[in-house]
């Protein structure tokens, strides 16, 4: 028997409309009810401390509220989203957070993936050097922000280097220009751990022999690379870059400590707005529809680009 | 045991785990309880509850080593005593009120105040205030009008703060200038400034005059000399910019200068000099001969280097054309939750926190100016010339208008000044910008 003649006579009856048997309730045994409470904490957490806040901040984006209010919300419809289009701050701040996103995306996986072929490598110490590659993922943020901002400070560790080479040094922070290089700066080499460690396992996923027919068939390095370790990255490279353009796309914590969204608010992303809009002034209404637009335009920008690297197909 | 005894069993515990959740939700109203009624919350009270912004160490151990068990051993009450840093005080004073559980008594700056008052949070300290005797409140003076909101007393100020110009008297001795001789005017200081400035080609290697100029502080510095040449921010009656004046565009413009240019006496713009360490302070340095700073900065320093001659200048004019004014007034202080069934013991812990005796050793503890003019006599302000100059120049001090939605209206004003300092605007087109913008925010605030 073919295979297709396997599938249709294995394949279930559809039922025709009409004459389909009422569909009996299905009732679950006790062993499956025990099975729902041990699922049922999970599921609780999931509902209240996630999806609850979600569709209250989506309420909440259609009204005008401040928490201090007596009155509690009141229904504003669109009006929220509408001033939002002429919101010159507004869009400022979506141009630096793609500006940011851009900065440090494209280094931060091109660098890494470096690293990983790297320590995809047998040598004396590699556990070590994967390690010490590993370690910045594992410290906070708001630390390693810390512990940059002295480095970039006036009598810091790069304007002290600059000195001993004879050169002046920089307001790194201070500046229009330089500001928003030096935050990308520090979170490239924030990213690159976990980066490099996702991307090793996707190499070492790829078969050996594919490397060994392709040598034994005269391919140089760069056609292997080409044509057996980048195809073979597709997936954990889409995984990469869409969580890397979520995570990135929401950058607060380094902002805030570095800049405080300035000079002249050019590290001033959307994330940081909708903090300042809803804690500073109270703006609850106003700070979600902010995070609704943000959400809309990370999730467009992370569908691209599966849809740019994984192809139509996956 | 049978099927269906089973099934029941499971039913209600999952009726039970899922009431818990729903409930604690409910339970979360959106507007909180409305605010008590004063009839009903006499005293008799014996619990409070207290939340002080900062995290300041030495404030955390006086307070609540030596200040909170005096006060309940004279009183018999129980007090809960929360420090919060500074940064998640209005998150959780936001959130605390939605779910009514604000405490009785809480701590703030004077920025936060008419947004409180706004939304009827607060209590009137005017019914209590009128108790206290009146040489009591004359002695308080310099600190109230900080805490009032449109005349209403809302916050009681633990302290004043103001800024005013320091000095180094050796760089000024090198530099051939008279340390006994201060700058009398914001002119003078900085003619002096370029006298002080030192260069390394283009570079400044010692700032002859530095204002703050990170955003917050630019707004502050803005203010000091605004004040000084006679201007204002905001109209009396809290609805209109006013900035946007000749004399905003003069002492703007001065700013400017000030950080670029030939003539300019500091570099650096846009650094945040008040979250550095006393040690790295530029008057320690070295990088700077004068920057306003407040009596705590100046305290820290001088610890910092016990070496340092720093004197403070008095509160000056902007050019001797007006009289003199410095930015300053009431510190932080405290505010009782017009939620509280204490009314009573709050004002009775907020009395006692500034009382003379009490409110001497506070400032002390914390290093800052103390709200009573009674203290000059203390030992504290007696042996300390920095506190006698910043003590003598309150009479001059000036604080930011305490208008709903002025934290918005700082920030306003702060962005388009720092447009002008980085001579991205002229000082008259970002002051318009600015009091285009500020109108608007006063009007959506009323």
């Amino acid at each position: 028997m073919s295979t297709l003649e396997q599938t249709a006579v294995r394949a279930p009856a559809a039922p025709t409309p009409g004459t389909a048997e009422p569909r009996r309730r299905r009732r679950l045994r006790p062993t499956q009810w025990i099975g729902v409470l041990f699922v049922l904490p999970a599921t609780l957490y999931v509902v209240v401390y996630q999806l609850v806040p979600v569709v209250y901040g989506l309420v909440l984006s259609f009204t005008e509220y401040s928490p201090l209010s007596r009155s509690g919300p009141e229904w504003v419809g669109v009006a929220n989203y509408l001033a939002l289009v002429g919101d010159d701050d507004f869009a400022r701040a979506l141009a630096v957070t793609g500006q940011y996103v851009l900065m440090v995306l494209p280094p931060t996986v091109a660098i890494a993936l470096g690293l990983a072929m790297l320590a995809n490598r047998p040598f004396r110490g590699i556990g070590v050097f994967r390690s010490a590659l590993y370690v910045p993922h594992i410290v906070s943020l708001t630390t390693v922000a810390v512990v940059w901002l002295w480095m970039y400070s006036p009598n810091g560790l790069f304007n002290e280097a600059l000195t001993g080479l004879g050169l002046p040094p920089q307001s790194w922070l201070l500046e229009e220009d330089t500001a928003m290089p030096a935050v990308a700066a520090m979170r490239v080499w924030k990213a690159l751990g976990s980066n490099m460690v996702l991307l090793l396992a996707g190499l070492q996923s790829i078969p050996r022999e594919l490397y060994e027919a392709a040598s034994t068939d005269g391919a140089g390095a760069w056609r292997r690379f080409r044509h057996i370790t980048l195809p073979g990255l597709r997936p954990i490279l889409t995984y990469v870059v869409a969580m890397d353009i979520i995570y990135l796309a929401q950058g607060f914590a380094e902002l805030f400590i570095l800049t405080g969204g300035g000079p002249l608010a050019s590290t001033t992303t959307v994330n940081y707005l909708i903090y300042t809009e809803a804690f500073q002034y109270n703006s609850f209404g106003s700070a979600s529809a902010m995070a609704f637009v943000l959400f809309a335009f990370i999730a467009a920008f992370s569908f691209l680009s599966i849809r740019g690297i994984a192809g139509r197909r996956s | 045991m049978s099927s269906s005894s089973s099934r029941g069993a499971a039913r209600r515990l999952l009726a039970l785990a899922l009431a818990g959740p729903v409930l604690a939700l409910s339970a979360c109203g959106l507007g909180g309880p409305p605010a008590a009624d004063p009839a009903e919350t006499g005293g008799g009270g014996t619990h409070l509850t207290v939340w002080f912004p900062g995290t300041n160490a030495t404030e955390i151990e006086l307070v609540t080593e030596t200040i909170v068990p005096r006060f309940e051993a004279e009183t018999g009450a129980t007090v809960d005593v929360t420090f919060l840093d500074w940064p998640d005080m209005s998150t959780k004073l936001n959130a605390a009120y939605v779910a009514g559980t604000a405490p009785d008594v809480f701590g703030h700056g004077p920025a936060a105040v008419a947004d409180f008052v706004a939304n009827e949070r607060l209590t009137d300290l005017g019914p209590f205030l009128e108790q206290l005797d009146p040489a009591d409140r004359e002695d308080m003076a310099a600190a109230l009008p900080g805490g009032q909101v449109e005349g209403t007393q809302y916050l009681m100020p633990l302290s004043l703060q103001a800024s005013l110009l320091v000095y180094d008297a050796d760089a000024f001795t090198e530099a051939g200038l008279d340390p006994d001789q201060p700058p009398a005017t914001w002119v003078e200081a900085k003619e002096v400034a370029r006298e002080l400035t030192e260069r390394d080609g283009d570079r400044i290697t010692r700032a002859g005059l530095l204002l703050p100029s990170h955003p917050i502080g630019l707004q502050q510095s803005f203010a000091t000399l605004l004040y000084a040449a006679g201007g204002s921010q905001i109209s009396p009656d809290g609805t209109r910019a006013t900035f946007a004046s000749p004399e905003g565009t003069q002492v703007l413009d001065y700013i400017t200068d000030a950080y670029s240019g030939e003539q300019a006496v500091a570099g650096s713009l846009g650094h945040d000099l008040s979250t550095l360490p006393p040690a790295q302070q530029p008057l320690v340095t070295g990088d700077a001969a004068m920057m306003i700073a407040t009596a705590p900065q100046v305290q820290q320093m001088m610890s910092a280097d016990p070496d340092l001659d720093l004197r403070v200048a008095p509160a000056m004019s902007f050019d001797g054309s007006t009289p003199p004014a410095a930015f300053g007034g009431a510190g932080p202080g405290l505010m009782i939750n017009a939620d509280s069934p204490e009314q009573e013991l709050a004002w009775e812990f907020i009395s006692y926190l500034v009382s003379p005796e009490v409110s001497v050793e506070y400032t002390e503890g914390i290093g800052a100016i103390p709200m009573r003019a009674s203290a000059a006599d203390s030992a504290y302000v007696s042996e300390s010339p920095v506190l006698q100059a910043f003590l003598a120049a309150a009479p001059d001090m000036v604080p930011n208008p305490n208008v709903a939605g002025w934290v918005q209206v700082r920030d306003t004003m702060a962005q388009h000044l720092e447009q002008a300092a980085n001579r991205k605007l002229p000082a008259e087109e970002a002051l318009s910008q600015a009091a285009a913008e500020v109108d608007d925010v006063l009007a959506r605030a009323r």
